[in-house]
Parts: structure tokens; sequence; C-alpha cells
């Protein structure tokens, strides 16, 4: 084997560190390598044209190339090998970036280093055989899980590019948390009249298949071939049949006991109900813990007045398995609202602004259910205790935000603005009544963002004060609010009518859980995590899973529509093409040695270990041993660490090669 | 209580199994040896005592076992646990065996010792499963046994005392005895692999020489691959012919394994084994 040996500077970050030269000249000396130089850049152009005038003129059969991870420009010089006519899986990465110069400081020791992990990469390629890419059909449907404006966004785009979509929403409606809104900033139009066009445009969109009431349950498979198992909750009501007259929901019994989630516990609603009049679809469902008949089977007053006959309270879960090529995660965020700490968190909550305990210290999501036009006091200013018109508001920002003792170390992004927009809807409607913001900094980057907030205070007479609040008291019916003007160096005392709390963004309780069912990362908050946070922001490292809107990070409705588009864009591209490739580099068993103990069965992550029977030739059968399904197959290798007599092997990592790259090192 | 005797003979009689695999007396008679019944006057020889040390489960997996179709096996509590475990990783199915349990009454540490309290084995002193949990017929009547004490245990308890570096010491001088017999794993009911990982030799993971380097690998390895899953029968240290305390190791693995994942090797052949299975409430405040 002739084996070239290719040491890249990466401008300085390689370069600064190790001392290329010497890996280069020591490589030389290695046994089978039969070139060794350095470049620059080695995955520019030219560089990537070292490497293949080199495989032309000195007929090499193998390449290192001592480089950054090969999570990073593997893909880059394995084309370049085959561009030059070898085997791509002929050429090996030695990571010299991540693991050499981004963590030493010694120059002598980290070229030492490198040239170790040079060799070690010389000994594997010395091993490697050529190998052929799997290809795979794709599926070229999408589900996107999550109704609000991110998924709709998504599904949308998708749709109209003619691909099939699969839209799961868990609440009875889509339209998320912005059909909760009143106005949007920076230009205050109407949240509902921008979005319900939208959702009524998915309801009818051909291509999509909207599955409301419903979560996802498992995903198996891969990019381009998951199949993925959802849960169709029962709304114990014939969708087929209802044509959402209302009926039920007018004449249902219970008004009082159930807290409308829609309008932020301000107001009740039945227990039959859609969650707001112009729901998506509009087919209410029955909310079990409050409904008469399934505590009692006292009532059946919705079935009796039912004209179509659509009630059907017998109804159970469905399950349902569509075939999907690539998942779009947009399933958005909550707000952070505890009133106090929750038992078994480090979070230590706000008890001391008496949320819970004042009715009229609310968050911000209520204050957007006041402020609508649908909401429950019609767009007019009441506050929740006595329907009073507040005169007096006080507006906190960064509850739970930035702020490491108590609640979350990262900024939400989006209160800056939506408290100025607050600040400036309620001036706009009480006149006579005082706005005052308490901030830290005001945080306001974006298209007409700053111009928007200096409105608030120029136009609009809000006043803000740089400072944070202490503590939050009723006295003679007012809610003296405590707090310190940082910028005069002063105690400030407020006694306001009404306080509203912007709470920090949070991921949805329940995302920790999802990303294991679908089988991508997320952070210590919840949030879902991209690959590359530059390149690749919408993708997640599981191949054919994006990432749309909130559940990523705190965003704006912007930023969200931008992101879900992006994420279409992603799975369009996915679908691009009819056959995907895959590496071949994937588990497979020795037959003869297997015991059949299927512990590669039980640890593989993507069930891609069968049960295979052997039989001898007279057709007897002689024993049950692993089969990788090479569809499924992801090569991870937790099959072959975990093998007790290693009887299953990685195709391009075998413990052969593994074993030499160790021996290399020592 | 039925006869062992009985129950084996009415079993081939009837043609519900074609061997049953039990004891018979072997020289004097405080040894017994492990013995495969195929016709009915066979068991005539059969004996139940406090020398049936053998655990009959590792017969199971043997090719000549399997291929006399379907076997009645005699266990101890002990050993109807392996049967369980190997159950549960897929070696045999339950419908293919019967198993003959015996309500016991404690064993010998070896054979052609006296039988009381001081050579009582150490696995019978805290025993739970003195009547097996799995059991198609169960023969035999319990007793008062002995009590003695639990000298395993206060080695281990030993062991823990010592800081790293003297418990390496401790354990390289005990790996310095080995002579890679490799009778603990043929006695080993848990050990089926059809090639054991000592002989695979492109690479070669674990030295096969009796070497410092070797022993030190292939004890300790074996150990890992024995975490979770040893059912605590004691037959590795007892087949060792240089007195090596494997136990140590294996039972300080099970104790792990009960104290932090609150599992039972050999209990539940439907429980998801301990390795291959995972939960988000296991406890990884020892992951460092």
């Amino acid at each position: 084997m002739k084996i070239g040996v290719f040491i890249c500077h990466c401008g300085e970050n390689i370069g600064r560190t190790v001392d290329c030269a010497r890996v280069s000249k020591a490589a030389g000396f290695f046994p089978n390598v039969v070139h060794s130089v350095d470049y620059k850049y080695m995955c520019s152009d030219p560089g990537q044209n070292i490497i293949k005038q080199a495989i032309k003129d000195l007929q090499l059969d193998g390449v290192v190339v001592g480089s950054c991870s090969p999570h990073m420009h593997e893909k880059t010089f394995r084309k370049a090998v085959a561009d030059a006519g070898v085997n791509p899986f002929l050429c090996e990465i030695a990571n010299l970036r991540e693991h050499v110069s981004w963590v030493h400081d010694d120059m002598d020791v980290a070229t030492d280093k490198a040239i170790d992990l040079v060799r070690f990469a010389v000994e594997k390629v010395k091993r490697n055989a050529p190998l052929k890419t799997i290809q795979v059909p794709v599926t070229k449907r999408t589900l996107v899980i999550g109704g609000g404006i991110s998924g709709i966004q998504a599904a949308l785009d998708v749709a109209n590019a003619g691909y099939e979509v699969v839209l799961v929403e868990k609440e009875p409606s889509i339209g998320g948390h912005m059909s909760q809104l009143s106005e949007t900033f920076p230009t205050l139009d109407c949240s509902q009249c921008i979005l319900t066009p939208r959702m009524v445009e998915v309801y009818q969109h051909p291509k999509i298949k909207l599955l409301t009431y419903s979560e996802v349950e498992k995903v198996e498979g891969f990019i381009g071939n998951f199949k993925v198992t959802i849960r169709k909750k029962a709304r114990k009501v014939d969708d087929t049949k209802c044509t959402g007259c209302g009926d039920c929901m007018q004449k249902c019994p219970i008004k009082k006991k159930a807290l409308s989630e829609f309008d932020e516990n301000l107001t009740t609603r039945s227990a039959i109900y859609v969650p707001f009049p112009q729901a998506v679809p509009n087919i209410p469902v029955i909310d079990t813990e409050v409904c008469t008949y399934f505590k009692n089977g006292k009532c059946s007053m919705c079935k009796k007045v039912c004209g179509r006959d659509a009630i059907f309270f017998e109804q159970e879960d469905q399950m349902l398995t569509e075939e999907i090529g690539a998942i779009i995660v947009a399933t958005g965020y909550k707000l952070y609202t505890i009133d106090k700490k929750p038992k078994n968190s480090e979070i230590k909550g706000y008890g001391e602004y008496g949320y819970g305990k004042y009715k009229d210290v609310i968050d911000g999501l209520q204050f957007e259910r006041i402020a609508s036009a649908s909401g429950p006091t019609s767009g007019e200013f009441k506050r929740p205790s006595d329907g009073k018109e507040p005169k007096k508001i006080v507006f906190i920002q960064c509850v739970g935000s930035r702020d490491e003792s108590k609640g979350f170390s990262y900024c939400s992004k989006i209160c800056c603005m939506y408290t100025a927009k607050h600040a400036m809807l309620y001036k706009h409607k009480v006149h006579d009544g005082e706005a005052y913001v308490f901030y830290m900094d005001i945080r306001s980057g974006g298209k007409m963002y700053d111009e928007f907030v200096r409105r608030a205070i120029e136009e609009d007479g809000v006043k803000y004060i740089r400072g944070r609040v202490s503590r939050i008291y009723e006295e003679n019916g007012k809610y003296i609010v405590k707090g310190e003007d940082t910028l005069a160096g002063v105690p400030v005392e407020i006694d306001a009518d009404m306080v509203v709390l912007a709470t920090a963004m949070i991921a949805q309780p329940e995302a920790s859980k999802l990303a294991q069912t679908i089988g991508i990362p997320y952070d210590k908050y919840g949030y879902f995590v991209e690959v590359h946070p530059k390149l690749r922001p919408v993708e997640s490292s599981s191949g054919g899973i994006f990432l749309a809107g909130a559940c990523h990070s705190p965003r704006d409705i912007p930023d969200s529509v931008a992101m879900a588009s992006a994420a279409a864009a992603k799975a369009m591209v996915l679908f691009g093409s009819d056959m995907l490739e895959r590496e071949p580099t994937i588990a497979l068993v020795n037959e003869n040695l297997c015991a059949g103990c299927f512990y590669c069965k039980k640890v593989c992550a993507y069930n891609a270990i069968e049960v295979k029977q052997i039989f001898d030739r007279q057709g007897n059968f002689v024993k049950e041993v692993a089969y990788v399904n090479s569809g499924l197959c992801q090569g991870c290798g937790t099959c072959n660490a975990t093998c007790p007599s290693k009887s299953i092997e990685l195709i391009g990592y075998t413990d052969e090669q593994i074993y030499a790259e160790i021996a290399a090192l020592m | 209580m039925d006869d062992i005797k009985t129950v084996a003979k009415e079993l081939l009689t009837s043609g519900k199994v074609n061997a049953v695999i039990g004891y018979i007396r072997y020289g004097n008679d405080k040894r017994t040896k492990p013995f495969i019944a195929q016709k009915p006057e066979d068991v005539d020889k059969f004996v139940i005592n406090n020398f049936i040390l053998n655990n009959l489960a590792v017969y199971l997996t043997r090719k000549e076992v399997s291929k006399l179709g379907k076997v009645a096996v005699i266990a101890k509590g002990c050993d109807a646990k392996a049967i369980t475990a190997l159950i549960q990783e897929n070696q045999i199915k339950k419908e293919d065996i019967h198993v003959i349990g015996i309500n016991c009454n404690g064993v010998t540490k070896d054979f052609d010792i006296d039988f009381n309290s001081e050579n009582i084995a150490g696995k019978c002193l805290n025993c739970d499963v003195r009547t097996p949990k799995l059991c198609d017929s169960l023969v035999g009547a319990l007793a008062d046994i002995p009590s003695g004490e639990d000298l395993k245990l206060k080695m281990i308890r030993g062991v823990e005392a010592k800081n790293a570096e003297e418990r390496w010491d401790y354990f390289e001088d005990e790996f310095n005895k080995c002579i890679k017999c490799y009778a603990c794993r043929q006695a080993c009911p848990l050990c089926y692999c059809e090639q054991c990982i000592v002989d695979k030799s492109i690479p070669r993971w674990i030295e096969s020489s009796a070497t410092k380097r070797g022993n030190f690998s292939w004890n300790l390895i074996r150990a890992f691959h024995l975490a979770g899953r040893c059912i605590g029968c004691n037959e590795c240290e007892r087949a060792c012919p240089m007195d090596i305390p494997l136990s140590l190791l294996n039972r300080k693995m099970a104790m792990i394994a009960k104290d932090e994942f609150n599992y039972d090797a050999g209990t539940d052949m439907n429980a998801p084994t301990l390795v291959g299975s995972y939960d988000l409430k296991d406890n990884e405040d020892f992951i460092e």
C-alpha cells in the first residue's frame, strides 16, 4: 500500500500550536507512507488539488489527512480522494485541531501528539478495505410536530412544494401561542387576523393531513424512512360527523368548573369545548376530567342535543402509523409562571412577586388575553380581581430570564419587545393611565425593533426604570411594588393597580421526553439542539429531523417563521433525490460465533438487530443468531462494544483496525 | 413431598422428557457427580444430599444435551436462578426443559468434607431461595440448616477498606496464581459463548498465556462479563484449582447491581436484563 499524508494548518488554528512541517516530516518515515506534505488550507480548492495530484502522480492507494475533525471535513476529503479515483473509504482523518491544537498550549508536546495521531490514522488506513455506499429509497412525506405558527409555516411550505405533510398537534386546535396574542410587534397588526387565514389554509390543503389532539408516540427508522406511530387521542366526538355547530357547548351544564386554557385561566369553559371560536378544526373535545358523564354517567346533554349524533362517549385513543421521510419538530414553548419553588427543582421561583396569590399580578400571556378583542374583557383593560380599569400598571421584565440564581441564565429575547408593546397598547386605550417598566437592559435588536421601544418611551410616555423589583405586596387595594432605580441610585415604590410579569420562555415540559422518543439531543433547559450553531442551525444531529421555532430557543414570530421555512427547505432538499446514500460502515454479525444472547438487540437504539434462524443443510434448526438490518443500522457500534464474544463487528471500524490504532499509540 | 426417583421416573416413562440430569453418588458418600439418565431404571441411582455441589444448569446449553430434546434438570434454588437467567438471555426456552426443584438444605464447601457449620458453603448461609422460584416439580423437604460465619462477606469488606493501590496489589497477587485452565469458565452456567473472547485471535484482546497481564485481563474481563448476570452459585470459585477468590468480584458486582439498580440476577425470566436496558430513573451519580 502506498499512503500519502497531508497535514493541514487550518490557517492558524492548527499551525499556531502544532509544528505542521515537523509532523509532515515525521510521517514521511512511517512504513508505507510514500508522500507527506503540509499546506495552509488543505480543504480549499488548491489544497484538495494537492491531494488529487499526489494520488495521480504517485499512484497512492491510501490517504491520511491531518486536519480538523472528521465531523467537519471527512466528507470533503473523501470526495476529493474519490474524484482522484481512489475508494473514499481509504481516506482517514487525524483530528489535529479539536484533539490537539485547540486543547494544548505547548507546541512540542502538541506536535508529538499530532505525530502520534497521524501514525494512528496510517495504521488504520493500512487495514481499510474499499467500501461501497448503501442506497436507500426516500419517502417523500414530512411529519411536522406542533401546529403553532412555526409548524403551520413549515407544513404550508412543504405542502406548497407538492409534498405530502402530516401535521400533528397535541391540543384540540392548531394556532399555538400566536392565536392567543392581541397585537404583534413591531407593526401592531392583529395576531388572529394574520394567523387564522393560514390555519384555514392548512386545514383545506389537499397535501396536508391534519391530526389535532394527537401526539407522537414512537419514531422508528431513519432519515428518509421513518415509521411514526401517532396517538390520536379520543375527542369523544366523531370528527367525521360533527359540523361544529356548537349546540353541545351551549347546552353543556358545566360552565364554571373548567378553566379556559386558551384564556390562560382568566375565564371558564364548558366540559365539551373548542379552545376558541376560530379553532381549526372547529370540532369540540370532551374534557373527561370534568364532564359529568365521565364522572358518574348522569349527564349526556351534549349527546341529546347533537343533531348529527356525533357525540361518541365510547371513543378510544387510536394508533396511526405513518411512513415519513423527514420530521420537522416545532413544539414551541411555555411561559414560566411559577409562584413558588416547585418540588425537586433547582428553580427557586419568585414567591415575593405574589404571582398566584394576587389576582392582579399576571403574566405576559394573560395580559395578551386581556388586551385581545377576543379575550375575556373584549379588549377593554379590566383587572382580573374586580373588573376595574387599572390606572397604574407596572411591568417587570426578566422574571426568570437572565437570572442564574433563581431562574434561567438565558435571555428570553422577546420580552423587551412585548413589554414595550403591552405598555403601548395600554396607553393607547387608557390615556390617563400610567405604565412603568422595570428593566435590566433593553434588548431590541431587529428590524424596526428599537424604533418601536423608543416610540413607547417617547411618544406614548411609558416610564422605564432600570432596576429590579424586590417585593410586591398588597396594601389598601393597591399593589406596592418595591424596587430600585439603579440609574438614579434610589429606591422606588409604586402603588400599582396591576402588575405584569414578563416571565421567561421555557421549553415545553415534555420536550425532553419527546426528544428521547424521536432521538434528538436537548440542552439542560429542554431546548432541542442543532448540529452546528452557525452553519446548520435548523438541523438536529439526527439525520432527517429538523427544528423550527421556539422549541429550539426563545424566539419571536418573524424568527420562528424564518426558521420554519428553513426547516421546510431542508426537508425538500432531502426530497430532491429518489435514493439516499448511506455510509457502509454498519455492523456485521459473525454467524458462526454468535451465541444468540441478543444483548446487541437490547442495546440497539435503532431496532436494527433482528433474530435470524440458522438451519443446517438437511433443514434442521441449528440456532438463532443476530442479524443486522442494513437499512436501519447507523453504525454507532454499541452492539460491537456490548457483544461479550466480539461476534459482531463494525465494517470500517473492525476490532482489528481499532486494535492497530491503539497499538500505534503505545 | 414427592421423592426424586418417583418424579424422574414418571417424567421418563411418560415420555415427557428424554433425559433427566441429576446427581449420583461417586466414590465415597461425601461426593457426587452429575449424571444424565435417559432410561427410567437409571434414576434409581439418583441422590439428593448435602454434597450435590455441581450447578447442572451448565449442561443445558451444551450441544450434547440440547440435541436430546426436552430434558428435565434437578435444580437447587441457586441453580434455578441460572436457568432463569439462561431463559432471560435466550439460551434455552422454558418449554424445552422441566425443572425439578429441590427444597435445599445447604451444601458443603467442597467434596470429601463433612457437612457442618464450619463447612457449609458461604452461599447457603443467607440463602433466600432454598425453595427454588422456578420449578415445574418440587422434591424433598426443608430442614434446619447449620449457621456459620459469612467469611466471604468479611473478605469483601476487607477489600473495600483498602485503597485503590492496595486493592490492585491484592488482586494482582491473587490473579498471579491463575494457570489459565479456564475451569471457571467451564463451570459457569452463564459462560455459554460459542467462542470466548479470550479465544479470539484477530485481534487478541486478552493475552492467553498465564502472564501477569494476561491473567489480570482475563479475570477482570470475565468478572465484567458477569456484571449483573452472576447468580452467585459460586461454581467458578469451587472449580478453581488455584483457589482464587473469584466470588469477591462477582459477589461485589451483584451487591452493586442490587444497591444501585435494585436488580437481582436470575429472579425473573421476563425482566429486562440489567446490562442492555436502561431507565431514566437509573442512578447515575456514580459516574464521575
